[in-house]
């Protein structure tokens, strides 16, 4: 038999295989043990030594390469076949469920509150909520008698038969921190604070706030409208235009509302803002001589600021909540959307 | 206060900016200015004056006296003719003053006063500052009343009899107040009364009993001061808060009564026709004067953060009304009896401030001092709320008080608050159980599994953190394995669990004490049985640690572990112990009596019933042993695990099942 004959017909039946089965009988019909270039080995043996030398050679070239060959149509063919018979994920059906942990909402907004203080200097610190007069009012310029003590002790302060009562502000801490620190104090006293109330959609008995508080030797007005400008512009993650007007809190002199333009109608004046293009956002002043005075400090040497801000209202403005009880609820349709 | 805009442009000849533009500056510069409505031909301005500029600007004169200062504007103050007639006061009335809270008492008598309805332009003005109208001389004391901010009061005198004492009310006193309320009074409160009878709440309200009517023709006007806290209180006390105690609780100026009462006697002389009996009768024993506060010029610029001239802080200061004088850098400034309210340097400069306006103090950030400090206490806080977030648990928040019916169920005894707004929320909470509790009720409606914690306040009556938390639908080895966890995550070591006696809380044979270095920091299991039921709910488990503690031992200490990259090698045993062993006391026997080679003891199977003697039952353990050097061979591990086995037999008796 010719060589080049063999090597013409098996080429040509390899370019005509359809499926592996073919592959198959071809490979068993070539490379099998008694295939036909098994055969033609044995017709090569009774050649003289030269020309079975040359025409051997020829012969292992060939079947390697058709070996390779047919190696590399089976690994073909069975990766068509798989992909014929794997089966469609319906990537339209709905994911399955994970359940996983979640955070209070303010818990999350009062970390952002806290961090962004952090990064300005404050620290962060805390203060008991169970307090005596002292510290909630007398403490803060508000002594017996003083119409803002009548208006928050009689009506809206929580006594406890013990005479002890619990903070109506997060200020009940300025003293003690002041008597624990040497200026520059620059801190941020965040937690639940309680108020006598007749609860409803946007007033609760137990709120949070975040007292800001910074004493030094020379502290401005410059001062305070420069940090909580800086402190809304991180809040809010962009440009905010903030004002200061007049206002009176017995533990500042002067005492400041601080409104921001409303986010709402960019002061054009809308529902959000009462039509005045405003939103009241804190409270704030320079803090009053007698309460340096009380924290041990000369308020001749020591000037200061103070701010406090609710958290419930601008978590409510994050999330859009429309009733504050909801955060003491414990109802998990609402906590798992946080 | 609700104020007339026409009224206000009554006090000047040039003409105020429109209401909108007034109510801006007002806004910035005084007080906010709630809203501005038209009411017919006149705008009303809703402004918000608050407690410490109530003593001035609860009145028409008071805000334009603002305004001239804010706008540079001058305002002139109407002038009156006074025509007394010939009779003398003292003929008719003396007043006794019995009271130090008393601090000046002006009277007038006006004779043949025609008791009549207003003119239309007095019905106007009251109208548009929402008060009704009622008769001419009613009438006349409301409007200088807003007018001057002075309360004034009017009696008939044929009711009063000749004398007027201020004293304090006797013990169960009554008093029927003009809006036909009694009242039953005590030794702290202040009357107007006659040799008689009250006549009325001092400050506060007028009585019933000498009330003028369409036949009153003789009058007494009174014009008087009281002490500012006592007023607050009883007004506070008796829950009558008026136009009048509203102003005296915040420091009118004493000197008004004079100028008050002489306005309101020509108003209702013009009004009526009455006569004005000569003289008045004026008890006024301490007399105050205008005060001097010292501050250096630059002290303004020191709080405020911009250099205000000289110039100008004087000229600010002489508008408001206070006398100015400024030597080298010494500011001496003269406050008005009026400004009761400016006492100290700081007071002044807020006058100048917010004349001067804060919108044109620039920006100026604190220098870069010293970095926060980490606060330890928030640091673990937070880092115990993310690990049970990440341990599958919701976060909630619960109020920090409970009512009689927790106090009651739980078997609690919180601190009681004196004034709770409810009887839900009448003690602080000594634990969050309850709450936990009402929460897996309320949500087990909706949902058939749920993981909830608190980290908040109780208060046992130290106020304390506690970690409370509650699972539904998992077992008890499901929240022991997660508390395990966080355990693990805070670098809290030593932990046991242990059995706990019986509780009214908690399930004895289903709940273990968890103690940390043998020291108890809180509970984990169920409720008792008694409790489940009386709360109708589903079984849960509940889980309460001391924050507190839990948090001393928390550390952030972490070393790694060699890992091993020889294989491991799996045995099981399985054998018979006496009953009251424990299951974590046998791990702990095999741990024991292993060398370091035994990497995990992990229980697979725990066994009571057919085929094991009734007080024993069966436990079945993986082993895992594992070198860090070499491969382990057979032969070795059957030797460790035969020794193993053997002194088992000797601890806790253990028979291995073949």
């Amino acid at each position: 038999m010719d060589f080049s004959e063999l090597k013409n017909n098996a080429e040509k039946e390899l370019e005509r295989i359809a499926d592996s089965k073919e592959l198959k009988e071809f490979s068993d019909k070539y490379l099998g043990k008694k295939g036909e270039i098994r055969k033609f080995f044995s017709f090569v043996k009774d050649l003289a030594l030269e020309e079975k030398k040359v025409l051997g050679r020829e012969i292992n070239e060939f079947a390697s390469l058709l070996e390779e060959k047919v190696l590399e149509m089976q690994k073909e063919m069975k990766k068509a076949e798989k992909e014929k018979t794997e089966e469609k994920v319906d990537i339209s059906a709905p994911g399955k469920i994970v359940e996983t942990g979640h955070l209070h909402p303010i818990t999350q907004v009062m970390r952002e509150v806290e961090y962004i203080f952090e990064r300005l200097g404050f620290s962060v610190v805390e203060g008991p909520e169970v307090e005596d007069e002292w510290h909630n009012f007398d403490s803060l310029n508000i002594p017996e008698g003083h119409p803002a003590r009548d208006a928050l002790s009689l009506g809206k302060t929580f006594y406890l038969k013990n005479g002890k009562l619990l903070r109506s502000q997060t200020s009940s801490a300025q003293v003690r921190y002041m008597k624990k620190m040497k200026p520059p104090i620059k801190i941020v006293i965040p937690g639940r604070v309680y108020r006598y109330e007749t609860t409803d959609a946007s007033h609760e008995i137990n709120f949070y706030q975040i007292e800001g508080f910074y004493v030094d030797e020379n502290v401005t007005v410059a001062n305070l409208k420069a940090v909580l400008q800086k402190f809304l512009e991180l809040f809010f993650k962009r440009k905010v235009e903030i004002r200061l007007r007049p206002s009176y809190f017995p533990f500042v002199e002067p005492g400041f509302e601080v409104d921001m333009r409303c986010e709402v109608c960019g002061g054009e004046g809308c529902s959000a803002c009462k039509r005045t293009g405003w939103v009241e956002i804190l409270g704030a002043g320079m803090v009053h001589p007698n309460v340096i005075k009380n924290g041990g400090l000369d308020p001749k040497k020591y000037k200061g600021f103070a701010f406090g801000m609710g958290i419930d209202r601008p978590t409510m403005m994050k999330y859009k909540i429309n009733d504050i009880r909801l955060f003491h609820s414990g109802n998990l349709k609402f906590l798992k959307q946080f | 206060m609700t104020v007339s805009y026409n009224w206000l442009q009554s006090y000047f000849k040039s003409p105020l900016p429109r209401p909108e533009n007034l109510a801006e500056i007002l806004t910035m510069h005084s007080f906010e200015v709630e809203s501005v409505e038209k009411k017919g031909n006149d705008y009303v301005l809703n402004i918000d004056v608050l407690p410490d500029r109530a003593g001035d600007c609860l009145s028409h004169l008071g805000i334009a006296r603002e305004l001239s200062a804010l706008l540079d504007k001058k305002m002139t103050v109407p002038s009156f003719k006074l025509k007394e007639n010939k009779e003398k006061i003292k003929d008719y009335l003396s007043v006794k003053v019995e009271s130090k809270d008393c601090l000046r008492y002006t009277a007038r008598v006006m004779t043949n006063v025609k008791v009549k309805p207003s003119p239309k332009w007095l019905k106007e003005r009251l109208n548009a500052c929402g008060q009704n109208s009622i008769n001419n001389v009613v009438d006349a004391t409301n409007y200088i009343m807003l007018e001057t901010g002075q309360p004034l009061h009017a009696f008939d005198y044929e009711k009063t009899g000749k004398e007027i004492i201020v004293r304090k009310a006797k013990k169960g006193e009554k008093l029927l107040t003009l809006s036909d309320k009694e009242y039953v009074l005590d030794e702290n409160v202040l009357l107007i009364a006659d040799s008689k009878k009250a006549l009325a709440l001092a400050g506060i309200k007028g009585g019933k009993s000498a009330e003028i009517t369409e036949k009153t023709e003789t009058i007494v006007l009174e014009s008087a001061n009281f002490n500012h806290k006592l007023i607050s209180q009883t007004a506070r006390r008796l829950n009558l808060r008026t136009d009048a105690s509203i102003r005296f609780e915040n420091n009118i100026d004493p000197n008004l009564t004079e100028e008050a009462i002489d306005r309101v006697a020509a108003l209702i002389s013009d009004l009526s026709g009455a006569e004005i009996v000569s003289g008045k009768i004026d008890a006024y024993k301490e007399k105050l004067k205008p005060w001097a506060i010292k501050l250096k010029t630059s002290d303004v610029g020191r709080l405020i953060g911009v250099d205000i001239s000289k110039t100008e802080i004087t000229k600010i200061l002489g508008k408001l009304g206070f006398g100015v004088k400024i030597a080298g850098e010494i500011l001496t400034v003269k406050v008005p009896t009026f400004r009761q309210d400016v006492t100290i340097p700081e007071g002044v400069i807020e006058e100048v401030g917010r004349v001067y306006g804060y919108n044109k103090v620039p920006l100026n950030l604190p220098c870069f001092s010293e970095p926060a400090l980490r606060n330890d206490d928030i640091f673990w806080q937070n880092r115990t709320k993310d690990y049970m977030k990440e341990l599958g648990f919701v976060e909630s928040y619960n109020y920090s008080f409970i009512g009689d019916e927790e106090e009651a169920v739980f078997g609690l005894k919180g601190m009681e608050i004196s004034n709770p707004v409810s009887n839900y929320y009448k003690y602080l909470r000594t634990t969050a159980i309850p709450q936990m509790a009402k929460t897996v009720k309320e949500n087990s409606k909706f949902f058939k599994e749920l993981k909830v914690f608190e980290l908040g306040k109780v208060f046992f009556p130290e106020e304390k953190m506690v970690l409370s938390g509650a699972v539904l639908g998992g077992s008890f080895a499901s929240v022991k394995g997660s508390l395990n966890e966080l355990f693990d995550k805070l670098g809290v070591e030593k932990i046991s669990f242990s059995s706990i006696a019986n509780d009214k809380i908690w399930h004895s044979k289903k709940t273990a004490e968890i103690k940390i270095k043998g020291k108890t920091v809180g509970y984990a299991g169920h409720l008792s049985s008694d409790l489940i039921d009386i709360l109708g709910m589903e079984d849960a488990v509940f889980f309460e640690i001391d924050f507190d503690q839990l948090q001393k031992q928390c550390s952030e200490n972490k070393e790694y572990k060699q890992i091993s990259y020889h294989p491991p090698a799996l045995r099981d045993i399985s054998g018979i112990v006496p009953e009251e062993i424990k299951v974590e006391e046998a791990a702990e026997a095999i741990r024991n009596s292993s060398n370091s080679l035994l990497k995990s003891v992990e229980v697979f199977d725990v066994y009571k019933g057919k085929g094991i003697p009734s007080d024993k039952k069966s436990i079945s353990f993986h082993l895992t042993y594992q070198s860090d050097e070499k491969t382990l061979d057979a032969k070795t591990i059957d030797g460790m695990v035969s020794d193993l086995l053997n002194k088992l037999k000797q601890t806790i008796n253990w028979e291995e099942r073949k």
